[in-house]
């Protein structure tokens, strides 16, 4: 594994792109790695680009801002691929070599054109129904980012499953500072469920879940990820 | 450091146990780890800044920060806290609070910094020790909400004491400082500490802190080098004709030397702060390349990563930070950069006011490359920062 | 503060002003029921001014400074302007900071007093001109009232910029010509004591300075309900004698002129029902107050006769 992986994730406001990304460098930090995280928005909006970074490695991290050159690219919408709904175009630029792209969709969604630039790098793709894994498990399409951390930690096990729960529990367990928008998301969410221990067992369940569909996929690739 | 040392080992009303501020940089107190965002930090800060008054406006990016202020209001750590109408009231209403004999805090971000800017200096000339937690963004037009460091360049001669801080651990180390230097009665000043909006105060990561069972000694108002205005100590004529109806060399006199004065103080400063930030107000690694990165906050950050990878390449680059803007540390930086060959600022800003001050203070100063530049809130991504570097080397010979 | 603070050290007394000793023997801090009545009797906490011979801001100025009921306890926000010129005569702590910044300045200060001293009464006074309150500082004027800041905001108004020069402001009257008024004024005179009204405030008046008792009752009323209540504002008629082309002695007419019946300047008073009854009791507790001293007087006469 590399000494330092770049997690760019984009989706749209409101699917929890930015919550991701603290999710994930919370975990890390709890296993004792260097890890930040850092969101990018223009004005808050919902259904508006949102793109959010996240870095993690074995030595201290200065790095800041927007991430120009990920290892891992996360696709938390199609019309990121489809709309260019996105602060980076094409989705997929400055990816390094041998990076992964997650994509959250149950079809093929990338042209030839853009398979011949990944393939340029050695970059694997993998489409994963995240919403879908969402309603299913968790019953709200609003666990999609769950689903989508989960399926990312099947790939790579950046994370342990066990830290991936205590980060959520520091998320979504307990008062967190967040901005309008988010915080209403936050009140939807939790209205889903009759008990807060309830959110968090249902989260996890639909890490678990991807994290299954992740494992599978990465199974299939001839090489190690993110060698 | 010379505080109310009588209160030290007290309690106050939120139970919180009064300590020295060096006893928050030593070993003697235990410390915990925080993975949080650096407005969350601010927070964390405040908390255990025994401040009297916070006022505050939205303006991203700091109005996280400023809205959590509001809490610790509620739940007792703060004593005041209210929205204002605008920066410049807000700031105006700061100025009110500190002529009263209060603590203040208070934060604002690009525009806001400008909008409220005629009070910088008024509060540095009232000697208002009013601390301003700067997030720094663009300033339009065209708009711009993310990092820029231009509205530093804007402040430097307000006399303000302003110092940058790289990371959320120094942005929390240097608000507890930061309140203790202001405050010295031979110091005496506002103070701005600043930081890269987005890029420290809404990034995650893991800060050190002593618990919040502990403060900082609260301000003492009667140790000000000038009255409180609370009627607690006896009014004065202030002069016999106002200075503005004098059009003659006293009024001018009267100007300059005060003016002169408070640029004093910032001076005096140094002694203290360097004291509190471990002898020295830069910070000096691997400093007998030829080549050294020499800036302030974020920019810095990115020069750390391209050091990193431009070691991986075989290349020997140095790096000096700079964290004090105001003073700024001239002897340390003209002494840090006497054999480099090539000095390159990186800046976060279009006009280059750091180049500009490195430049004015060292000789040769032909060695200074002026840049890379990023503005409006664009990354500065290592990897361009060494692009950068490896052209200008092959331009100019360097080793 | 404790009326003891301005007492001298006996080993400096014979270097200390003048000035200052009269503070220190015949000055009214601390005294009950003071008035303008004390002028001439008493040493005045405003020692002189920077203003035109006759100013009738100086006037203000005096009866306002004999008026307020708690000096030793008040803190007093001015502006830029032919105020600022007085500020630094004035015998008790002011702020001037900057231009129209007043009423921010004081909320700030009010609630810092009140912050550190719970079991006092510090008042907060402001004081500045119709610019500074009307024109660069309305917003900062208007929203210290709507956040209901227990402030008196007191507006000398000139009807224009005296002391740059006599620029048109935003209280100047219809038609008039002034400088940035070549043409004369476009829009009314701005009806501020209304805007106070409608903005919370607790006790808004207008009035000149002619009449003196006039000018202390409705300080005294204007401090007291801020103090207890909320905001008040009182706008008083000082002209511009200079820019008006008056004689030195010709403002006392001037404002006499102002404030007949139907002019600009007729004595206005509002007062919410909460600012009335605390009025009228304070009112009452005053006539007590009198009563007992009249009595006290015509005792010691009739014991002296005795």
């Amino acid at each position: 594994m590399r000494r330092r992986i770049n997690f760019r994730m984009s989706g749209l406001g409101g699917q929890g792109v930015v919550t991701s990304a603290h999710v994930l460098a919370t975990a890390a930090a709890k296993e004792n790695k260097y890890a930040i995280s850092n969101p990018f928005f223009g004005a808050e909006k919902r259904m508006a680009p949102s793109e959010s970074y996240c870095r993690i490695g074995d030595e201290p991290i200065y790095d800041r801002g927007e991430l120009v050159y990920p290892d891992v690219i996360m696709i938390f919408h199609p019309h990121v691929i489809t709309l260019n709904k996105s602060y980076t175009m094409p989705f997929y630029s400055g990816i390094k070599e041998g990076g992964i792209v997650i994509i959250n969709s149950t079809i093929e969604l990338l042209s030839d054109e853009h398979k011949e630039e990944l393939e340029k790098k050695n970059v694997r793709h993998m489409n994963v129904a995240a919403t879908n894994i969402a309603k299913e498990v968790a019953g709200t399409e609003l666990a999609s980012n769950m689903a989508m951390l989960g399926a990312l930690l099947g790939i790579t096990d950046i994370v342990t499953l066990e830290s991936m729960d205590l980060a959520i529990q520091d998320r979504f367990g307990k008062k967190y500072v967040a901005s309008g928008g988010t915080a209403t998301l936050d009140e939807a969410i939790k209205k889903k469920f009759a008990k807060k221990e309830q959110l968090l067992k249902k989260n996890l369940e639909t890490v678990q879940v991807a994290y299954k569909v992740g494992k599978e996929w990465a199974s299939t690739l001839k090489e190690l990820v993110l060698a | 450091m010379s505080t109310a040392k009588s209160l030290i080992g007290t309690k106050n009303k939120m139970g919180q146990t009064i300590v020295d501020i060096e006893d928050f940089f030593n070993d003697k107190l235990p410390k915990e780890q925080h993975f949080m965002t650096g407005s969350e930090i601010v927070k964390e800060a405040i908390k255990r800044a025994s401040v009297d008054m916070s006022i505050s406006y939205p303006i991203t990016p700091q109005s996280e920060a400023a809205a959590l202020v509001g809490e610790l209001w509620v739940e007792g750590y703060v004593k005041g806290y209210f929205r204002g109408e605008h920066e410049f009231a807000v700031m105006s209403q700061c100025a009110g609070a500190a002529f009263g004999g209060a603590r203040v805090f208070t934060t604002t971000s690009g525009p806001g910094t400008l909008r409220a800017y005629e009070n910088f200096p008024m509060w540095s000339g009232s000697r208002l020790p009013i601390m301003l937690c700067l997030m720094v963004r663009g300033i339009n037009t065209p708009l711009s909400i993310q990092p820029d460091t231009i509205e530093m360049g804007m402040l430097l001669d307000t006399g303000m004491l302003m110092w940058h801080a790289e990371n959320a651990q120094e942005l929390f180390d240097y608000l507890l400082m930061g309140y203790i230097v202001a405050e010295q009665p031979d110091i005496h000043l506002p103070i701005a500490v600043a930081c890269d909006g987005f890029f420290v105060s809404h990034t995650k990561e893991m800060v050190e802190m002593v618990s919040k069972d502990y403060c900082i000694p609260p301000y003492d108002p009667y140790r000000a080098p000038v009255p409180v205005m609370d009627m607690e100590t006896a009014p004065m004529r202030i002069m016999r004709d106002p200075f503005v109806m004098k059009s003659n060399y006293i009024s001018y006199m009267t100007h300059a030397s005060w003016q002169l004065e408070i640029r004093g103080a910032i001076e005096r400063s140094r002694k203290y702060t360097k004291r509190l930030m471990g002898g020295s107000l830069i910070e000096v690694e691997n400093g007998d390349a030829d080549i050294i990165i020499c800036s302030s906050g974020t920019a810095i950050s990115q020069g750390r990563e391209a050091i990193r990878l431009m070691k991986a390449k075989g290349m020997d680059v140095g790096l000096v930070k700079i964290k004090t803007i105001r003073p700024f540390p001239d002897d340390e930086v003209r002494k840090a950069l006497e054999n480099a060959k090539l000095i390159v600022v990186p800046e976060l800003n279009i006009s280059g006011w750091m180049a500009k001050e490195i430049k004015s203070c060292i000789d040769r100063n032909d060695r200074v490359l002026v840049g890379p530049h990023v503005a409006g809130g664009m990354t500065m991504p290592p990897e361009v920062l060494m692009e950068e570097i490896e052209k200008e080397i092959a331009l100019r010979k360097v080793a | 503060m404790s009326t003891n603070i301005i007492k001298m050290s006996e080993a400096l007394a014979d270097i200390m002003p003048q000035e200052y000793k009269d503070l220190v023997e015949r000055s009214t801090y601390g005294k009950v029921d003071r008035g303008w009545r004390d002028i001439g009797e008493s040493k005045d906490l405003i020692e002189t001014h920077s203003l035109c011979a006759g100013c009738p801001e100086s006037l203000a100025f005096r009866y306002i400074m004999s008026s307020l009921p708690n000096p030793e306890d008040t803190v007093m926000v001015g502006s830029t302007g032919c105020t600022s010129l007085v500020f630094p005569h004035i015998a008790v702590h002011n702020i001037h900071s900057l231009f129209g910044n007043q009423n921010a300045v004081a909320s700030g200060l009010k609630r810092t007093l009140a912050l550190r001293f719970p079991d006092k009464t510090k008042d907060v006074v402001v004081l500045a001109g119709d610019g500074a309150t009307v024109d660069i500082g309305l917003d900062m004027t208007l929203q210290s009232w709507f956040r209901q800041e227990k402030i008196t905001t007191i507006c000398f108004d000139n009807e224009f910029y005296g002391n740059t020069g006599g620029q048109e402001s935003g209280l100047m009257q219809k038609q008039f010509v002034a400088k940035m008024a070549p043409a004369g004024k476009q829009f009314d005179k701005v009806n501020l004591p209304q805007l106070a009204i409608d903005s919370g405030c607790h006790y808004v008046a207008m009035l000149t300075t002619s009449k003196p008792m006039r000018v202390e009752k409705v300080i005294r009323n204007a401090i007291e309900v801020a103090r207890e209540i909320g905001p008040t504002y009182v706008q008083i008629y000082t002209p511009c004698i200079l820019e008006l082309g008056k004689q030195s002695h010709e403002g006392i007419d001037e404002m006499k002129g102002a404030e007949k019946k139907g002019e600009r300047f007729e004595f206005f008073e509002y007062r919410t029902d909460q600012a009335g009854e605390l009025i009228d009791k304070n009112d009452a507790e005053r006539k007590v107050r009198k009563d007992a001293k009249k009595e006290a007087r015509k005792k010691a006469k009739e014991t002296a006769k005795a």
